[in-house]
């Protein structure tokens, strides 16, 4: 009975050892990349970059052999993650503003690394052209005040297009995230009735449609509900096959987003960057700019709290800024102007 | 007092109603499991293949890649909480049994109850402002803290049980051979209630592996291969979250593969308990 008892608990307090002892170097053998010694950086933050980081840090992984871990966890995230410390970097939708900045203990730089454009997509079965919407209508529809598909100033905007007698079905954001901020901010630019009623920020109080949990719910919603008509990063729209709609811009011309439509509109707005990166980015002038684009930001801390990491964060992102941007438009994303690139690089450069 | 006809048919009619009726209860209770089951076989098992058991994952967007990493780092994770609740629980567990009408005791009793009530989420966050921040990084040390938090109540609370239920007859007549009281505990009485105590730890890793919300704050995720304490480490539940909700099919498709070795792995486990448990009342039979 004695034997039986201890060799009972050692071999399961062996064996408990042993999933921890054990697995990890037996996995390390089978793969050549997963050295445990290689430096490992981790980021978190906007959604909306995910895709284009994880291929950044994937292609930087087979180049520089540093391993960068980014983990999506939402623009809002990024930031409290950051602020307190517990990621390498954050990457965010929209900027730190001044007054979050202040409950900042550390000193740190904010940049774009990359830009994007949000679709307005929409579930009409049968249907796929791309609908025509100034900033008004699209305002209205958000307000919950156009509420037909076959409402008389849609058909008058897209005409020869049979539109069905449906209900509109607004699906948008639940959580807190980069993409509502890109867009309120868009409508209230352009509307001083949203302004005034909704305003802009990562959360609103909608006036009217149903939530859904990241892009991927706003997708999945849209996809599902007939009548329904969301916004998303073009990213998510493409890839699931939704249709989207072209939106008027300044200069009186629908335009469609894609990456030549939102690299115009990048190309002024980073006029304003340079003044103060905190600038409102939506709306852009030019005859072909996309209206509703924004820009992905990174935060880097300027007294990094481990040094040979900080300085790996910092190569990573001047690659990122030179070599990166190539592989920005193959997912839909905007890369960067030169003169973007140059002011994020100038930025960085204040990392020691 | 005899019935009259018509009030004994009723009866009978009520009875074969009730019984008809607690019968489509139990098969009710079967069905979300079997449901499950053959949602998760019938999406994922295509996908459970030699590259999803053994690569990395790709970038999104980009067809293939495997979890290998996730699946390590369940285990790593999970073989952590059981090494710091382990020894912490049955410790407990004795002596909530043995010493357990203390005041004392009753005050661990109600504590242990009130911490297997606590929303895992609510352990994450905990666990987040007490490990993560000070240490300033995401860790699977964290992670598995997080998840010795859920494991600890339970096998503390399954221990007593157990041990309790040792007949005394056992104690007395070790004791009486000249056995100290350690003694007795460890070669006696533990011994004696192993079966259940390992059902209750076995109940506790399967809880374990399947929450996610613990995870999300405190082991972060990997895309890499980590063996680091100090470091984010990827696993199962956390990357089905990702996943599932994110745009690409071939994601989806690696979610439902995820599910399956998750569950998969959950009911071996539930089957491991069961069937120790069964020993158990073999062995006292």
């Amino acid at each position: 009975m004695l034997r039986k008892g201890a060799t009972f608990w050692s071999v399961l307090v062996l064996a408990s050892s042993l999933v921890i002892a054990g697995c990890a170097p037996k996995k390390e053998s089978t793969t050549t990349t997963g050295a445990p010694t290689k430096i490992q950086i981790t980021g978190a933050g906007s959604t909306f970059v995910n895709p284009i980081m994880s291929r950044w840090s994937s292609e930087y992984e087979k180049l520089a052999g540093v391993q960068v871990n980014y983990q999506s966890i939402g623009s809002g995230g990024g930031i409290q993650q950051f602020k307190e410390g517990t990621i390498d970097f954050g990457a965010t939708d929209v900027t730190v503003s001044e007054e979050e900045e202040k409950s900042f203990t550390r000193s740190f730089v904010q940049f774009p690394v990359v830009a994007g454009t949000v679709a307005i997509v929409y579930n009409l079965p049968g249907f796929t052209e791309n609908l025509k919407l100034t900033p008004a209508v699209l305002v209205d529809i958000f307000l919950g005040k156009i509420k037909k598909w076959n409402d008389p100033r849609l058909s008058l905007l897209n005409p020869g297009v049979n539109l069905p007698n449906m209900d509109i079905v607004v699906v948008h954001r639940s959580d807190g995230s980069g993409t509502t901020y890109i867009l309120t901010d868009y409508l209230s630019t352009v509307s001083e009735e949203w302004k005034q009623k909704v305003g802009r920020g990562k959360s609103v109080s909608w006036p009217v449609g149903v939530g859904g949990k990241g892009n991927e719910g706003v997708t999945g919603q849209v996809k599902q509900l007939p009548g329904a008509v969301g916004y998303v990063e073009l990213n998510y729209a493409r890839q699931n096959n939704l249709t989207f709609a072209a939106i008027q811009n300044t200069a009186g011309t629908f335009v469609l987003p894609s990456q030549e439509t939102g690299a115009e509109a990048t190309r002024v707005a980073v006029e304003r960057l340079k003044t103060d990166i905190r600038s409102s980015v939506v709306n852009m002038p030019g005859g072909n700019s996309y209206p509703i684009t924004g820009f992905v930001y990174v935060l880097v801390d300027k007294q990094p709290k481990d040094a040979a990491k900080g300085a790996e964060v910092k190569k990573f992102f001047e690659w990122v800024l030179k070599e990166g941007q190539k592989m920005a438009g193959e997912l839909d994303y905007v890369p960067l102007a030169d003169e973007a690139v140059q002011m994020s690089l100038a930025k960085l450069a204040e990392v020691p | 007092m005899r019935l009259s006809p018509l009030h004994e048919r009723w009866r009978r009619v009520l009875n074969a109603v009730s019984l008809g009726l607690s019968g489509v209860c139990a098969v009710v209770v079967m069905a979300p499991v079997f449901i499950i089951l053959a949602y998760l076989v019938a999406n994922g098992i295509r996908s459970v293949n030699l590259e999803f058991l053994s690569s990395l994952p790709k970038p999104p967007g980009e067809p293939g890649g495997g979890m290998a990493n996730a699946i390590v780092g369940s285990f790593y994770m999970v073989g952590l909480a059981l090494i710091l609740s382990l020894p912490i629980g049955v410790g407990a567990g004795v002596y909530l049994a043995e010493f357990g009408n203390s005041r004392y005791a009753h005050l661990v009793r109600f504590i242990a109850d009130v911490l297997n009530g606590v929303p895992s989420i609510v352990i994450g966050v905990s666990v987040w402002a007490l490990l993560v921040v000070p240490m300033r990084s995401f860790s699977a040390l964290a992670g598995g803290v997080a998840l010795s938090f859920i494991m600890i109540p339970m096998i503390t609370r399954t221990t007593e049980e157990m041990v309790r239920a040792v007949p005394n007859a056992l104690r007395e007549a070790s004791l009486g051979l000249g056995a100290t009281y350690a003694r007795t505990m460890w070669s006696v009485v533990l011994p004696a209630a192993r079966g259940g105590i390992v059902t209750g730890v076995m109940l506790a890793l399967a809880r374990a592996f399947g929450e996610a919300a613990p995870l999300l704050f405190t082991a972060l995720g990997n895309r890499f291969w980590n063996v680091y304490l100090d470091r984010p480490m990827a696993n199962l539940p956390t990357q089905i979250y990702e996943y599932a909700k994110s745009p690409y099919q071939d994601w989806h498709r690696q979610a439902w593969a995820a599910a399956l070795v998750l569950i998969t792995i959950v009911l071996v486990l539930n089957v491991v308990a069961r069937l120790s448990t069964r020993e158990r009342f073999r062995a006292l039979r």
